[in-house]
């Protein structure tokens, strides 16, 4: 993409396009490719800017790929994943944004060949007037029979000043795919923090362990779970 | 057991190898008067003379022409469009004699066979004679561009129901129609919302006073059936405080090799604690095997809940048309109004199908429901496209989405591209996706029952889209049994 | 009523019956024993016609009609009905609703007119009742939610609704406790314990043949039959294995 992008581009809907301006022209992607049954793990911890890494998972092979996205003004991942035959790629993501921030991960699974599976986890933390944003999009071309590919995408708005996007698409070829996705946009849940304040634990901190508890399982089996967890909660901490 | 062995599926084999015939591809041998050919402001003027409109119309119009002049052609839904020439085509087409029949009696009896050979009531006799307990319907009968008939009309009347096209209405209710027109879909809307403006030819009005529950089922068929004709009707629907409002709407067209356009408008306004039910069983021509021919469905459906506890409850099966782009939509702007989409698409062959809904939330409380079933199979591709909208001042909304797709052999696509934006943190929004097909276990296993391949698909459809269909008033659910049956011929082979 | 004669077939071009005999004659209960990996359940389903059962030699008559030249649906129509070891769930479609038009797109083959919505009801709690099954159970949809064992008697069921010729029942004991044992034997007892219908029965274990005495047992091995006998063929086996019988 030579010029900025506008709104109109599906990518871009939710884009923070004034801090853009100024990140622009954006890198290429980091592009890896995994090597038939090798494996591939990355934890990334972005803290404003735009990332852009591009996967190629050859046959077989394994990538797990673990994010947590916060921003000063505007932070975005752009994860891009093509898998051929039995690939499997796993990515669990954090997002914290608040003050007038704007955080976005931006996915795109290609499951170019048959028995390839995927996974995405993103959950995000929205206070302030900021926004977080999670365009996902898992591709199935012809013939790519036997995908098993997942989105989970939940999201907590602390303030009604914040907002969160989600846009879990899924372009399907192939006719045997077991491809779902599930998104859930809420807040705390009122009984969780009353049973904690009824344990003695004050409203800020049980507002703090619930959203720990929230978005700990993006972690899950990630190789560095312990320094991405701390960071995020150091994040997190900050933004309550 | 032991002999588990995965079969190959062996779905879609002859998909494309038969046409499924189309029940309703005769063209009927009617005198036609035509407008002029292509579109232009004289077009317009047309048009508008031809229904003896007020200026304040005619203006309104030529306005919308103007600002259609303007506006490109939308290219983001995931269709592919071939360019529409919209100086070959005719934007006026009625039978010829009358432009409005005062009773039954003086419709062209050819057009009332054209209406008993879809199998509609138009006559009130027949429906009279109908099976006893039946339950009444009152049907409009838009044919190409002219309402032909309206029926039940006196019943309705003595019950307040106003029940008219919509040029009898701009005529006759100018008022009414002045209040409400545009108000929901604005004219500069959208590229084919500002053509609908410029050029609609007929459509129905319905007005429910306050605290009425209108006695009956209000039903439209759209049929186009003369050639290079598009079809722009237009429809309001007014459910005033308390009113109660179930409207059916069906269409078909004959069987032509060339692109034929619809582009209509839908608008619906229920005020506090009114509700509307729209029910559409769209079976426009899709095109052959091959995908020549069909009609281009580019329809613009919003409904705004404007009262509190007002409800408004789209069902759609869409079978029919080449191409079909539309989002009945749902604008809450009332305290605990309801927005419900419950639909069905069904695409085979070269069929493209992107259609989904908004469901914008601006009054607290409010809440909606999605269920979208999509159903593909030849080379056709099926879209789900929706938007669900909280907005900040919205506090205490629901939204539940539930998006299913089922893909019937490896030459078809099926895509979910839902939107969710929400700016209210106490609003619980859910979504869920699933993409399946028809196992051959299922199909063997109906088949040794004793259905044929076509029957077990159909039952199986009909499972899947059963959320929807039972959503449906009672005559139009076994229709649209039928006819996601006969769309999907051929498809499994 | 059924003849099969040197039946031969593959799935997945592997042979798994190799020249297989058995006559069944209308009066008559057979059940087919074996080890696993005999060809057992390929039996049925190439008698049912399932895609991908591929006859490679060999003929099967049934009433004196040529089996392998009808559709799975015809052959269902002709009476032959399959009692599925794994029935299928068919989400959203009930079973009364699955039943009414499968029983009466067999009656259209035989050019008789459809049952309607009561006299088809009449019929439908009639049969549940002889399988003490509840009503309620037939409005849900075919197989969903159900209990392994919930769906061998909805099985029997709809064999008691089909009203067929021959039923082969493919291990409808399995995942079976005792009373629906019992009520699953007592069920086939009384809708095919007829002299004009025959019953084949496939089964590991002894155990349903006490509820449903068979005239003959026959032990498959190989894709063949390797021995044939009287009820206490299936005696023997139970105490001496399949090894010593098929060596």
């Amino acid at each position: 993409m030579i010029t900025l992008p506008t709104r109109k581009a599906e990518e871009w809907r939710y884009a923070d396009l004034g801090a853009l301006e100024t990140l622009w022209p954006l890198p290429d992607a980091e592009s890896v490719t995994v090597a038939a049954g090798g494996e591939f793990a990355r934890a990334i911890v972005n803290k404003g800017g735009v990332v852009r890494l591009s996967l190629t998972l050859e046959a077989g092979a394994k990538a797990a790929v673990h994010v947590l996205n916060t921003a000063d003004t505007y932070a975005r991942i752009e994860i891009e994943a093509t898998l051929h035959e039995g690939a499997d790629f796993h990515l669990g993501g954090v997002q914290l944004s608040s003050g007038d921030q704007t955080a976005e991960i931006v996915t795109t699974v290609r499951h170019i060949e048959p028995n390839a599976t995927s996974h995405q986890m993103i959950r995000s933390v929205a206070g302030g007037t900021s926004t977080a944003s999670v365009l996902g999009k898992v591709y199935v071309a012809k013939g790519a029979d036997g995908t098993d590919g997942s989105q989970s995408v939940r999201a907590m708005l602390l303030d009604r000043t914040a907002q969160a996007n989600a846009r879990p698409e899924l372009e399907i070829y192939a006719d045997d795919v077991k491809c779902a996705h599930g998104c859930a946009i809420g807040e705390l849940d009122a009984n969780g923090l009353f049973y904690l304040a009824a344990r003695g634990i004050e409203p800020a901190r049980a507002k703090a362990l619930m959203l720990q508890a929230f978005i700990a399982e993006a972690f899950d089996g990630a190789a560095e779970k312990d320094n991405l967890t701390a960071a995020a909660q150091a994040a997190l901490e900050a933004l309550l | 057991m032991s002999e588990d062995i995965e079969i190959k599926d062996q779905a879609a084999r002859e998909a494309a190898a038969k046409v499924a015939e189309y029940e309703h591809g005769w063209v009927a041998d009617i005198e036609q008067e035509y407008g002029p050919k292509g579109l232009s402001e004289d077009t317009v003027r047309y048009i508008s003379a031809k229904k003896d409109e007020p200026e304040w119309m005619l203006e309104w119009r030529l306005k919308a022409y103007r600002h259609w002049l303007t506006m490109p052609m939308p290219d983001w839904a995931k269709l592919n469009i071939p360019p529409i020439d919209y100086q070959n085509a005719y934007y006026w087409a009625a039978p010829k004699k009358k432009d409005g029949p005062k009773s039954l009696d003086e419709v062209d009896p050819e057009i009332l066979r054209v209406y008993e050979k879809l199998g509609i009531p138009l006559a009130e006799q027949e429906v009279l004679a109908g099976v006893e307990g039946a339950r009444k319907i009152a049907v409009d009968a838009v044919f190409d561009s002219v309402s032909v008939a309206t029926t039940f009309r006196k019943e309705l009347e003595a019950a307040g129901v106003i029940f008219r096209s919509i040029s009898e209405a701009i005529r006759e209710y100018p008022e009414l129609v002045k209040k409400w027109l545009g108000r929901v879909v604005p004219m500069a809307d959208n590229y084919f919302a500002a053509l609908n403006c410029a050029v609609f030819s007929d459509g129905t009005f319905v007005y429910v006073p306050e605290g009425v529950r209108c006695p009956m089922e209000l039903s439209t068929y759209f049929r186009i059936n003369a050639e290079n004709t598009g079809q722009f009707e237009r429809t309001l629907i007014v459910a005033d405080k308390g009113a109660y409002v179930s409207y059916l709407e069906g269409c078909t067209a004959p069987q032509r090799d060339e692109n034929q356009l619809h582009a209509a408008v839908v608008e619906l306004v229920a005020l506090d604690d009114a509700e509307i039910k729209y029910s559409t069983v769209q079976n426009w021509y899709p095109g052959d095997a091959q995908g020549k021919g069909g009609i281009y469905n580019f329809v613009t459906k919003r409904a705004l809940c404007q009262g509190k506890r007002s409800k408004v409850s789209w069902t759609q099966v869409e079978t029919g048309s080449a191409i079909t782009w539309k989002y009945p939509s749902c604008v809450l702007n009332g305290e605990d109004s309801v927005g419900e989409f419950y639909s069905v698409a069904v695409t085979n062959n070269y069929q493209q199908a992107d259609t989904g809904t908004k469901m914008i939330h601006n009054g607290k409380g409010s809440r909606s429901t999605i269920v979208s079933k999509g159903i593909s199979a030849g080379h056709s591709q099926n879209t789900y496209r929706g938007l669900v909208r909280v907005g900040a001042n919205a506090e205490g909304v629901r939204n539940f989405t539930q998006c299913d797709s089922l893909l019937l052999g490896k030459t078809c696509g099926a895509h979910t591209v839902p939107y969710i934006e929400v700016r209210n943190p106490t609003a619980t929004i859910e979504h869920e996706a699933t993409t399946s097909k028809i196992s051959d276990d299922q199909l063997f296993y109906a088949m040794q029952r004793g259905l044929d391949t076509e029957s077990a698909v159909a039952l199986i459809v009909n499972g899947f889209a059963k959320e929807v269909l039972q959503q449906l008033p009672m005559e139009f659910a076994v229709e649209a049994q039928k006819l996601l049956g006969i769309s999907l011929e051929g498809s499994v082979g | 009523m059924l003849q099969i004669t040197n039946l031969h077939a593959s799935v997945a071009d592997k042979p798994i019956l190799k020249g297989l005999n058995l006559t069944i004659n209308a009066g008559e209960v057979h059940a087919i024993m074996g080890p696993n990996g005999a060809g057992k359940s390929t039996t049925g389903y190439v008698l049912g016609g399932r895609p991908g059962y591929e006859v490679t030699e060999g003929s099967a008559t049934f009433n004196g009609q040529d089996l392998f030249a009808l559709d799975p649906h015809e052959r269902a129509a002709s009476g032959l009905f399959l009692g599925f070891q794994y029935p299928v769930e068919i989400p959203g479609v009930s079973n009364l609703q699955f039943l009414r038009e499968a029983l009466n797109s067999q009656r259209k083959f035989h050019d008789l007119p459809p049952l309607s919505g009561g006299e088809f009801l009449k019929l439908a709690k009639e049969k549940a009742g002889l399988l003490k099954m509840d009503m309620d159970m037939l409005k849900r949809p075919v197989n969903v939610g159900f209990s392994g064992g919930e769906k061998k008697r909805a099985e029997m069921v709809q064999m008691g609704i089909l009203d067929p010729k021959l039923a082969i029942l493919d291990e409808t004991d399995s995942g079976l406790d005792i009373d629906a044992l019992r009520i699953c034997g007592e069920g086939i007892n009384a809708i095919m314990r007829k002299p004009d219908k025959a019953v084949l029965l496939i089964t590991h274990y002894q155990r349903l043949l006490d509820y449903v005495k068979p005239d003959f047992v026959h032990v498959l091995a190989g894709g063949r039959i390797v021995k044939s006998g009287g009820p206490e063929l299936a005696l023997a086996l139970e105490e001496g294995g399949y090894e010593g019988v098929a060596a």
